[in-house]
């Protein structure tokens, strides 16, 4: 097992239990040009450390949550 | 045994060059040595923060194919497969290139029917392709069950006969050597930590031995592109993920070609040694961490096992995993980076390996010329702005 994941609602738990949603990002305001849009569905900071990320836990209680993981080490912060 | 044969020697970088290649890895060296032999290109270096080949370039599956399916990515994979056939003359060097043949299996009448337009594809773009019955992937490879016992029994199959491997030390020992021999200094232990950037020019690199100036700087550096991105304060279209290989003890010659099984994301190919590579899926998430689980392991073994049952005796002795800057398309970044004398050669996430030549022949004309040559126009960074991504399919 690479890491476990915390989950609020089932604990902690191995991380083939859940989809990996990618990393936080915001959405463009309503009425943002194509560009704006572009930059937000195709790039990423992809980084190499801390980062926030989606997770949605689809063999557990079913919930989308939020998880700062380190990308290099697989430590999860605030465990 | 690059030191004790004496065929390379790191070199420290000097205070100045008129390209520099960050990444030694394949596509670095390749720019390097086709810049140096090709294009009179006489200051050159290459640096490496780890050692040559350190990433990717030593961790893939030395698979080497052209059965993509987007028109616009054909052309050059197809060039690539057929200059791999030169290079061991070329590098003088043997690079062990066997083009065993690559069979496709397909679970499903759908499968089949999404092949056949595949192969449609790839024979207008010039490459040989075929289908091939249950009864003639049996006869090809007698070890597969192709009987309806398994989960998913096997209905058809796509045959690329030009398909095969190289080994992927023997390439980067090849161009390295060939590179450090036309001049080329290829400099390890030295990382890249920043660019300068002057009046939307680049003016050479920051490093851990202190500043070099380039008249251009181009940038292979495999999954690591989204770090040199943060350098310029940029964002990259791409993921990285790892993916988790696996190799067997050796066993006496039972498999003649690559086979592989894009439903079940497994591929497995016996070296010349008689060891089998297993492959290969992707993680199913964003990690910059090289390791190994068990469940990646156990899921790839069990389902080449349900295929290859005879393998039940064979022990995974060995496995690694290597990161791939993966894109939305499945197609690279190459070519202008939007700075000035500053290029790309990045997201090439898990078909990196088999693009070597093309896209050293490639980058290093981009390099000299400034003209997007016409194989590489559409990898361009600004596809992703213009609604013109490249239409290929995972595979």
């Amino acid at each position: 097992m690479a890491f476990l994941l915390h989950c609020p609602n089932c604990g902690s738990r191995g991380p083939y239990e859940f989809k990996f949603g990618g990393e936080c990002k915001s959405a463009p305001e309503p009425g943002s040009d194509l560009k704006s849009w572009c930059d937000y569905l195709y790039f990423n900071e992809n980084m190499s450390g801390f980062q926030e990320e989606w997770w949605f836990h689809v063999m557990g209680c079913g919930d989308w949550i939020k998880i700062r993981r380190n990308t290099v080490t697989h430590e999860i912060a605030g465990k | 045994m690059l030191m004790a044969n004496r065929i390379l020697q790191y070199k420290k970088p000097e205070k100045s060059y008129e390209v520099i290649v960050v990444g030694g890895g394949l596509h670095g060296l390749a720019t390097a040595y086709n810049l140096a032999r090709y294009h009179g290109v006489k200051r050159i270096a290459v640096l490496e923060r780890r050692y040559i080949g350190s990433g990717g370039s030593g961790r893939n599956t030395e698979m080497v194919r052209a059965n993509k399916r987007a028109h616009e990515t054909l052309p050059f994979y197809k060039e690539s497969l057929e200059m791999w056939d030169g290079l061991s003359a070329e590098l003088d060097w043997n690079l062990m290139v066997q083009k065993k043949g690559l069979i496709a299996l397909a679970h499903s009448e759908g499968e089949v029917d999404s092949m056949r337009m595949q192969g449609d594809m790839q024979r207008r773009a010039g490459i040989k392709i075929d289908m091939l019955s249950p009864q003639e992937i049996k006869k090809m490879v007698p070890a597969l069950d192709t009987s309806d016992r398994t989960a998913l029994p096997i209905v058809g199959a796509q045959f690329h006969p030009e398909g095969g491997t190289v080994h992927h030390d023997a390439a980067l020992w090849g161009y390295a050597k060939a590179a450090g021999r036309l001049g080329v200094d290829i400099c390890a232990g030295v990382e890249v930590t920043g660019f300068s950037i002057d009046g939307g020019k680049v003016r050479g690199v920051k490093t851990n031995v202190g500043d070099i100036s380039a008249g251009k700087v181009h940038v292979a550096v495999g999954g690591y592109s989204s770090e040199i991105a943060r350098m310029l304060g940029v964002k990259f279209p791409v993921v990285t993920i790892p993916m988790q290989v696996m190799t067997t003890d050796l066993m006496a010659p039972f498999l003649d070609y690559y086979v592989a099984s894009p439903r079940l994301h497994w591929y497995t190919q016996q070296t010349l040694k008689g060891d089998l590579i297993l492959g290969g899926q992707l993680d199913p998430w964003q990690s910059w961490n090289s390791y190994n689980t068990w469940e990646e392991c156990s899921e790839r073994v069990a389902s080449i096992l349900e295929y290859f049952p005879d393998l039940a005796h064979a022990r995974v002795v060995r496995s690694w995993s290597g990161l791939c800057d993966c894109t939305g398309d499945s197609a690279p970044v190459m070519g202008p980076s939007g700075i000035d004398n500053l290029s790309l050669d990045i997201a090439w996430g898990y078909y990196g390996f088999k693009a070597t030549p093309a896209s050293g022949k490639y980058s290093a004309e981009y390099i000299v010329t400034g003209k997007v040559p016409e194989k590489i126009k559409y990898f361009g960074l600004d596809r992703f702005f213009n609604r013109s991504r490249v239409r290929e399919i995972i595979i």
